[in-house]
């Protein structure tokens, strides 16, 4: 079996946990790095008690590691997603994290008005909604809840692989 | 060292049409094609694969091509893996014939014949076909009976005329928006057309008919209900046992050891990498327009030094695209007239209306000139990229709670209703394709260089009938309603480059799509159109490849070559 098949068939065996097991790639350490940063972005886009599944309940975090981390992902892509949540530490000298909702709002509004933190949270919010609203076998459309939600669904015949069998 | 009597470059709808007609005339043909196969059972509605990743199209970092524009009044060229604008259509066996949304019109007689009609129009290259309506269109029935289009006949002054009564497959089923469309263009005296579509309405042979799966265009069908060139075509071509698909090849060059002839294409095992050489009595280019001349000139010899088949200096040439633009607005629940919410919700069914009435306009006070047709449709249903476009506002980003009232509003209270309008895109000087002088892809083949200005006119027209579509969405009742009419070139509509013509001076091809300097050698494609009409071109594509394939055949059974 290929490298990728297995790890896409681990993922979705329940598997995850063996394969964190192996040894961390450089981007995997870098993701680590700023992966409270951007969980926290996420759900303060995509909040719990919103007409939309949350991020944190939908578990969009995985879904945006599986994403960029994909070979075929757009390589500057990928890298623009690590720095640009470095930048939003550093401006916030490491104080994002501990800031409550309003203050969150400040600091990514005002982020929002640079050119570049206008372009990350663009990235992020499509990387967030490609989770919420892509078939659920990619991980973070759980039981259809983000198409119950709109009542739009996916058609058939749905996926049985990610990105089909490459 | 022959091996097939012909090599067809590229598998979309003329490649497939060319060896259709081959194989079952009984000549060994091989179809090569840079993409895989992806077969019907593997296709699906994942719009994450399809619409938001190069599954069906190359890597831009690895192959790619160079846009040229117009900034500040000097022309500057932009690789396109910097701007994320791809201009691969679906590179698979099939090609961009699996992604088609399918609505489709035979050309107008009068749009054989455009400078005869209205003249030369300064700044535009036009030029009156060699051939005429009467000589295509027993190959525009031949394609929509054999691709299978669906439709009804109605009369129409601008309706192209047809040598049977109707359509041998009726329409394929429509949403009740239908009524409340039909109701208001005729409340503006403008008279509403079924779409003929290749989509089957019924089954046909190994297709199974449409199953309305709501993911049509930019998909591949589960059923072949879709006349793609895969399931139409190829899929016959393979079963006569004469068609060797050589899928994962890709065609470097073709190589000439006298002026003449080509006697091998260059191909390459994308796979693994390896090189050989395909020889045949006859070569056939089908790769869409860009990348056919593209081909030519990357082919270049001492018998041919500015690119094969190039003696006129017309190879690259008069590129054309599709004009005109698109819009829309929302019907919204609380508004909506003559039907039922829940029927404007129903999923999956066809809007199946044109508009032709503008194609030609002659009116007193805007003037006489060449217009367009219209396509109505729901706005595509992808969930994605419909939750995406709906989470701005004032140059913000939507998120929070506000974003779920946003979202859900959309969704579930309103469904958007659009139109596309086709118009020409006039050639002209600035609208070509060359080789790049310093990008290479990645077998080391020079990229396509494509300068792409429009004509004034075609922006002109473009407008004219934006004006009139969105006079039919307000009389439907529809809310937001806008349109953009812009002079960007569609990237999935291209023809010309190749022109054809009688005179060798001036086109690169003959009547019949052989190139006037290679006989064993044509193009297939819509490179030969020297004027796109003003509908989308597959249908004309399908039935020029078949009218070209008669004559291949006949230059075979004579020994022409």
């Amino acid at each position: 079996m290929k490298r990728r098949n297995f790890l896409l068939l681990g993922s979705m065996l329940g598997m995850t946990h063996y394969l964190h097991a192996k040894p961390s790639s450089s981007f995997e350490r870098s993701f680590k790095k700023v992966e409270a940063t951007l969980r926290a972005v996420q759900e303060h886009m995509f909040p719990q008690g919103s007409k939309i599944p949350s991020a944190q309940s939908m578990h969009t975090i995985q879904f945006l590691f599986d994403t960029v981390s994909h070979e075929t992902y757009d390589k500057d892509i990928r890298k623009f997603v690590i720095e640009g949540a470095e930048e939003l530490q550093r401006r916030e000298k490491g104080k994002f994290l501990s800031m409550n909702t309003q203050e969150k709002e400040e600091a990514l509004r005002t982020y929002e008005k640079t050119r570049y933190g206008s372009n990350w949270l663009s990235r992020i919010m499509t990387l967030t909604m490609e989770g919420l609203f892509s078939d659920p076998i990619y991980g973070s459309n759980k039981k259809e809840a983000g198409w119950k939600a709109l009542n739009a669904y996916g058609g058939v015949p749905r996926p049985r692989t990610k990105y089909i069998a490459l | 060292m022959k091996q097939y009597d012909v090599v067809v470059i590229g598998s979309g709808a003329s490649g497939g049409a060319v060896a259709h007609t081959l194989t079952k005339a009984g000549y060994k043909v091989a179809v090569v094609e840079k993409g895989r196969l992806i077969k019907r059972e593997e296709f699906t509605k994942d719009e994450l694969a399809y619409c938001r990743r190069d599954i069906v199209t190359p890597n831009l970092f690895e192959e790619y091509h160079v846009i040229e524009e117009k900034v500040d009044g000097k022309w500057e060229g932009t690789p396109t893996y910097d701007s994320g604008w791809s201009f691969w259509n679906g590179n698979v066996v099939g090609g961009s014939s699996n992604f088609m949304s399918g609505m489709l019109h035979r050309m107008h007689p009068d749009d054989f014949r455009l400078k005869s009609k209205y003249g030369a129009i300064k700044g535009a290259n036009v030029v009156d076909w060699p051939i005429s309506y009467d000589e295509m269109e027993p190959y525009y029935l031949k394609a929509e009976e054999l691709v299978g289009i669906s439709g009804k006949y109605e009369k129409h002054p601008y309706e192209p005329p047809r040598s049977t009564a109707d359509f041998t497959q009726p329409p394929t089923q429509e949403n009740a928006v239908v009524k409340l469309l039909d109701k208001s263009c005729a409340e503006l005296n403008i008279k509403s057309l079924v779409t003929p579509r290749s989509v089957l309405s019924q089954n046909k042979g190994h297709r199974k008919a449409c199953y309305y799966s709501n993911f049509c265009g930019s998909y591949g069908c589960s059923s072949g209900a879709k006349g793609s060139s895969r399931e139409a075509l190829l899929m016959p071509a393979l079963a006569s046992g004469n068609l060797t698909l050589l899928s994962n090849t890709y065609v470097k060059s073709l190589h000439t050891s006298k002026k003449e002839a080509v006697d091998y294409a260059v191909v390459v095992d994308v796979l693994t990498g390896k090189e050989k050489q395909l020889y045949a009595d006859l070569f056939v280019v089908a790769a869409q327009a860009h990348e056919s001349a593209r081909l030519l000139l990357n082919s270049a010899s001492e018998f041919h030094p500015n690119g094969l088949a190039n003696s006129s200096g017309e190879l690259g040439k008069n590129l054309i695209f599709s004009a005109g633009g698109s819009g829309q607005g929302e019907l919204h629940a609380d508004k909506l007239k003559e039907i039922r919410f829940e029927e404007l919700m129903q999923t999956g069914l066809f809007v199946n209306r044109s508009i032709l009435d503008w194609y030609f306009i002659d009116h007193w006070w805007d003037g006489t000139f060449k217009g367009g047709s219209v396509e109505f449709m729901f706005e595509h249903q992808n969930i994605i990229s419909r939750a995406r476009k709906n989470s701005e506002e004032n140059g913000q980003l939507v998120w929070g709670k506000a974003l779920g009232e946003k979202l859900t509003e959309r969704f579930t209270k309103q469904k958007s209703i659009r139109f596309e309008i086709f118009n020409d895109w006039l050639p002209n000087d600035n609208c070509f394709v060359s080789l790049d002088k310093t990008h290479k892809d990645k077998y080391g083949m020079p990229v396509g260089r494509l300068r792409v200005e429009a004509h004034p006119q075609d922006l002109k027209v473009g407008k004219y009938i934006a004006e009139k579509c969105e006079k039919v969405l307000e009389e439907m009742g529809a809310q937001n309603i806008y349109s953009s009419v812009s002079s960007s070139p569609p990237q999935n509509l291209i023809a010309g480059g190749c022109r054809f013509g009688d005179d060798p001076k001036t086109s690169v091809l003959n009547r019949y799509c052989q190139a006037h300097d290679v006989p064993n050698l044509f193009v297939a494609d819509a490179s030969f159109m020297p004027t796109g009409g003003s509908v989308p071109y597959t249908w004309t594509i399908y039935a020029n490849a078949f009218r070209v394939a008669d004559h291949i055949v006949k230059v075979l059974k004579e020994k022409q070559i």
